[in-house]
């Protein structure tokens, strides 16, 4: 018996999924693969948007409120990258025609992006071999998923970011933006 | 090179290349389980294709610490398998057409033995199907098999015994009938 199962099994040793099989097994791995990617765009947009949102309407509303304007919504660490702590508050409103006003309105200074550093979001990414930044409106929740602090009122606040796609369309690492005012 | 546990996770991360090194690795195996489970090209070939999906995203509970990537595979492919081949009677497919013009006659009748042999094995009830696909086409160890069959080793080795045990009365009929 086992000569015989032997023999049907040597007959049938090389014979394996054709082609076409591959073909489906890769084409549903790149449109998985693909959807994640989306997936993890769209939430980190989100959260960058959010955080943006904080970083900008909170020190208006903080410097209507107290003489001494906050500076960013954020709560300050040691982490706290660069483009947080230097949202600076708008300038205090003035009325028009008053004799306050200068004769010549200052040109507004372009505004300087400030960006941290990239963060990676993958613990072990495949081997890094091309790639582009794609720059994007997230919530500042994203800021949180990464380890920086936002406060919780500022969450779904808009924040810009570049964020690193590698050359299997997975987002890889992610930065935040902000302008010097 | 990497071990199919690390193949696997990097695929998992999105690395194209580890899941079809991985795919390239395992899919023979997977795919003739299938085949002698079911008799059907194109059914292993679905089982084949779904096994390798549901991999991605059952992947990650894959335990290198509890049997081999192959193993692991197996167990999904068998459920695979007993979805297709339960609740709707079992009938083996008829022979496939292997003969080709220069065939000699030694080539015919060794093929005629291995049909045989392949017919019987898919009459066989499916727990006694699975143990000599595993244990005797395979090559799968009794251990291997318990874990992707779920059971005891010993209750693996009772029942290849039983399935060959049935395998040699199926083949002596066929030879009598075909004999006489």
């Amino acid at each position: 018996m086992r000569e015989l199962l032997g023999l049907l099994k040597e007959i049938d040793r090389d014979r394996e999924a054709g082609p076409a099989v591959e073909a489906r097994v890769l084409d549903s791995f790149r449109k998985l693969q693909r959807d994640r990617t989306l997936c993890r765009i769209y939430a980190a947009a989100a959260a960058v948007a959010a955080g943006l949102l904080a970083a900008v309407a909170i020190p208006r509303h903080a410097s209507n409120a107290t003489p001494p304007p906050i500076r960013s919504t954020l709560v300050p660490s040691p982490q706290m990258p660069r483009a947080a702590e230097e949202v600076a508050p708008p300038a205090p409103p003035t009325l028009l025609g008053s004799a306050h006003e200068p004769a010549h309105r200052a040109k507004p200074r372009p505004r300087a992006p400030v960006a941290t550093d990239f963060i990676p979001l993958m613990d072990s990414p495949p081997p890094f071999e091309r790639g582009e930044i794609l720059r994007m409106v997230v919530p500042a929740a994203t800021m949180r998923t990464v380890g920086l602090p936002v406060s919780e009122a500022h969450l779904a606040d808009p924040v810009e970011a570049d964020v690193l796609v590698g050359q299997e369309g997975l987002a890889r690492a992610i930065r935040f933006v902000s302008y010097e005012q | 090179m990497a071990s199919e546990a690390e193949m696997l996770s990097r695929a998992l991360a999105g690395d194209e290349r580890a899941f079809t090194a991985l795919y390239h690795l395992r899919q023979g195996p997977v795919f003739r389980f299938a085949l002698h489970m079911t008799g059907s090209v194109e059914m292993a070939e679905d089982v084949t294709q779904e096994t390798f999906l549901a991999l991605l995203s059952a992947g990650r509970r894959f335990d290198p610490a509890r049997g081999n990537l192959g193993s692991f595979l197996y167990g999904i492919a068998r459920n695979q398998i007993l979805r297709r081949i339960d609740g709707r009677g079992f009938q083996p497919p008829p022979p496939e057409e292997t003969a080709s013009p220069e065939d000699l006659l030694e080539d015919l009748t060794r093929r005629e033995t291995v049909d045989q042999v392949r017919r019987a094995v898919l009459t066989l009830p499916a727990a006694y199907r699975e143990a000599v696909v595993l244990c005797d086409l395979e090559d799968a160890s009794y251990e291997e098999a318990a874990a992707i069959l779920e059971c005891p080793v010993g209750t693996v080795r009772s029942r290849l015994n039983r399935a060959r045990g049935l395998l040699a009365q199926k083949l002596r009929s066929a030879k009598w009938v075909c004999n006489a």
